[in-house]
């Protein structure tokens, strides 16, 4: 509507009605245009789908963590740790959640209004369903989703990516052999499955699966490729030790329609290619992977022709020495990676400007064995975590269990809290998300006549 | 009557006048009207029926208000046609948000209304989850010319009688909606958001596609459409 369509509107009503009005329509134009910025994205890894951003100071990290036989109950568990640095709870547990059970915790997704999260272990294909809107500083275990194995076959859920009122869930192994045939199981936000999608075993496909991530803007899926239960339960040492195993990794990324579910293309990424992040730059289209057992990054970007292709752009540490990376977290601004190497425990920093040739600027120790990256929306802050799988994390002195906060400033990261696992009896720190008071739901929807009712809140 | 009576009174009115000329400016405000280009898709849609559209849910039901305050229950207007169901409030004002939503609707009606063969096939449902602001009198005004019957395809312009009918119907379609009040200069200052959902439902009330702001498009959604159909094997050309 113009201004002049407005003027000429309020010139047919009253004086008296216009000189209210023209006060409201100011205050309502003020309050429009403080909100109505549309959101970009997630803080930095998740779903494009997610509904609500923390773009602020995060209050809560959740640690989705593996249970250690005679620690604590032993169970694996949801641990709400607090993260404000206002807050009296900073640096310390708030919050734990047992599921009663231990079958290697591993990943964690939000659903698309962020009032769950799912979270599921890779040696069973039990889903748990975590409601952290009610209260986000204390999540409650609401679902249990036991389904998986029997209606599609596959098991150990890893990836949960939120969908408009639905979540794909990709599985990395099988009920069969126990392999890495796999493939995804579609489930809407109540829990109840809608369908499945075997990973591609044709045409160049080895029918593993591992991440998956979503450009809808390209109406694209990509998917990446792990191993197997046979592999990834079984000792990291045995396991390097035996050829056969060794050839039981993926070594496929895959570019699918989204709205068909279909297979587009399949790219040899030889290496079991594991997380996926796409840019979130308005304009860019590419993501990008580490591969852990070549420990490379590669680039998976359209030519020049619209073709997608996928391509080996930089090498992380030396590969002869397996220095295993793991996980990968991309700046908001698509600007720069943060790369975590498993075997020497550190925490890395790739410059991402040119995607096509990322170069490492930093590098820091972070702990004698790390898996898990996290930063906040402005980048400022870093988060690490230190366990990959029961069988595959190091023993002795070297099995450190903990969460690290640190502060980014672009040049060093600089520790600010840990909370220790061990210590706190909670097991093996695995995946993580971030949590706030802003996210709460009980005042998602408040009547318009019960304003005081919030108001005393 | 006492004069602190009729100051009262004429206190009360002129709030009421108010309140009804702000929702009628607001929903004239967020009509935006459907000159605005949408932005085009950047990639080609499968073709229809080329593709599955899975039972997503069941679409819940409750009682809404029609613009001539008439209560019915929202599966009324979810069977019997494929419908495209969309909800709003009228003082949206984000671009991402409801007036795309219009704009996507108003394509749409366009394009379907030039093939005979989804004649009588398909309706649109617009449904305020606004109840206090958006009256039926309010959604009548927002709908203006798109209420009536264009060949062949209803557009329906829905509210509810109060947050209490209409909250069942949010959670139930898992429709993301933040309605809080900030305080402020003393003053409690309403506050609304959401992020755009419109729902593809069958005939048998099942939703079969959720669309966010990027798939909300005039191509997508015919595609979809046209997919229904031609799983019972209905002409879509």
């Amino acid at each position: 509507m113009s201004f002049a369509s407005i003027t000429s509107f309020l010139h047919h009503t009253s004086n008296r009605c216009v000189a209210v009005m023209t006060t409201v329509f100011a205050i309502l134009v003020a309050f429009l245009a403080a909100f109505a910025a549309p959101a970009l994205a997630d803080e930095t890894c998740n779903s494009p789908y997610m509904a609500k951003l923390i773009k602020g100071q995060e209050d809560y990290i959740y640690v989705w963590t593996l249970g250690v036989e005679g620690m604590g109950d032993g169970f694996d568990k949801l641990v709400t740790i607090g993260v404000n640095p206002k807050s009296a709870k900073y640096g310390k547990v708030i919050n734990s959640v047992s599921v009663g059970s231990r079958k290697e915790a591993h990943h964690m997704g939000f659903t698309d209004d962020r009032r769950y999260i799912w979270a599921g272990g890779l040696a069973g294909s039990d889903i748990f369903v975590f409601d952290i809107g009610t209260d986000p500083a204390k999540p409650a275990l609401v679902k249990t989703i036991s389904s998986m194995a029997e209606k599609t076959g596959f098991i150990g859920p890893h990836t949960y990516y939120a969908l408009p009122g639905r979540m794909l869930v990709q599985a990395l192994s099988n009920n069969k052999d126990k392999g890495g045939v796999t493939g995804m199981a579609l489930y809407n936000n109540k829990g109840d499955f809608i369908t499945s999608y075997s990973m591609p075993a044709e045409n160049g496909g080895d029918g593993y699966g591992y991440d998956l991530a979503v450009n809808p803007r390209k109406n694209v899926l990509l998917s990446s490729s792990f191993t197997g239960y046979v592999n990834y339960m079984r000792p990291l040492g045995d396991v390097v030790k035996d050829p056969e195993a060794m050839k039981l990794f993926g070594n496929t990324m895959v570019m699918w329609d989204l709205k068909a579910m279909k297979p587009k293309k399949i790219f040899s990424v030889p290496g079991a290619p594991l997380e996926i992040r796409w840019s979130l730059n308005d304009g860019d289209s590419w993501a990008v992977t580490a591969t852990a057992l070549t420990s490379k990054i590669w680039l998976v970007k359209q030519d020049k022709k619209g073709e997608w292709q996928a391509k080996d752009v930089a090498t992380i540490g030396d590969p002869a020495k397996i220095p295993l990376p793991v996980d990968i977290s991309i700046r908001r601004d698509g600007k720069g990676l943060w790369v975590n190497t498993f075997m020497d425990g550190k925490t890395r920093y790739f410059d991402l400007t040119n995607p096509e040739a990322p170069k490492q600027t930093y590098e820091k120790v972070t702990g004698k064995q790390v898996n898990m990256v996290s930063q906040s929306w402005d980048g400022k802050r870093v988060y690490v975590t230190s366990s990959l799988l029961e069988n595959w994390d190091k023993g002795g002195a070297d099995n450190e269990q903990f969460l690290r906060g640190f502060t980014w400033n672009g040049k060093e990261l600089k520790s600010t809290f840990e909370v220790d696992f061990t210590a706190e009896k909670l097991g093996r720190a695995h995946h993580m998300k971030l949590g706030s008071n802003a996210m709460r739901t009980g005042t998602a929807y408040l009547a318009p006549e019960q304003p005081q009712k919030l108001a005393r809140k | 009557m006492s004069m602190r009576t009729m100051k009262g009174t004429f206190a009360l009115v002129l709030l009421y006048v108010a309140s009804l000329c702000l929702a009628l400016l607001a929903a004239t405000v967020g009509a935006h009207p459907a000159h605005e280009s949408l932005p085009q898709l950047d990639f080609q849609p499968p073709a229809p029926g080329s593709y599955k559209l899975h039972r997503i849910m069941a679409a819940p039901d409750g009682q809404v208000l029609n613009v001539d305050g008439k209560a019915q229950p929202l599966s009324q207007f979810t069977g019997d046609k494929i419908t495209l169901l969309g909800f709003i409030y009228t003082t949206c004002a984000d671009p991402e948000g409801c007036p795309r939503a219009y704009r996507v609707f108003d394509d749409l009606k366009k394009q379907m209304l030039a093939i005979p063969a989804l004649n009588g096939k398909v309706r649109f449902v617009t449904l305020s989850f606004d109840p206090e602001r958006d009256t039926p009198q309010v959604m009548a005004h927002y709908g203006s010319g798109r209420l009536k019957n264009a060949k062949g395809l209803d557009w329906y312009f829905l509210t509810t009688r109060s947050a209490a009918e209409v909250l069942p119907l949010i959670d139930g379609f898992g429709q993301d909606v933040r309605y809080s009040f900030s305080k402020a200069n003393g003053k409690l200052n309403p506050e609304l958001s959401h992020v755009l959902k419109v729902f593809l439902i069958d005939r048998e009330h099942n939703i079969r596609e959720i669309y966010t702001s990027t798939f909300l498009h005039p191509q997508t959604v015919m595609a979809d459409v046209k997919t229904l159909l031609m799983e019972l094997n209905e002409k879509v050309d």
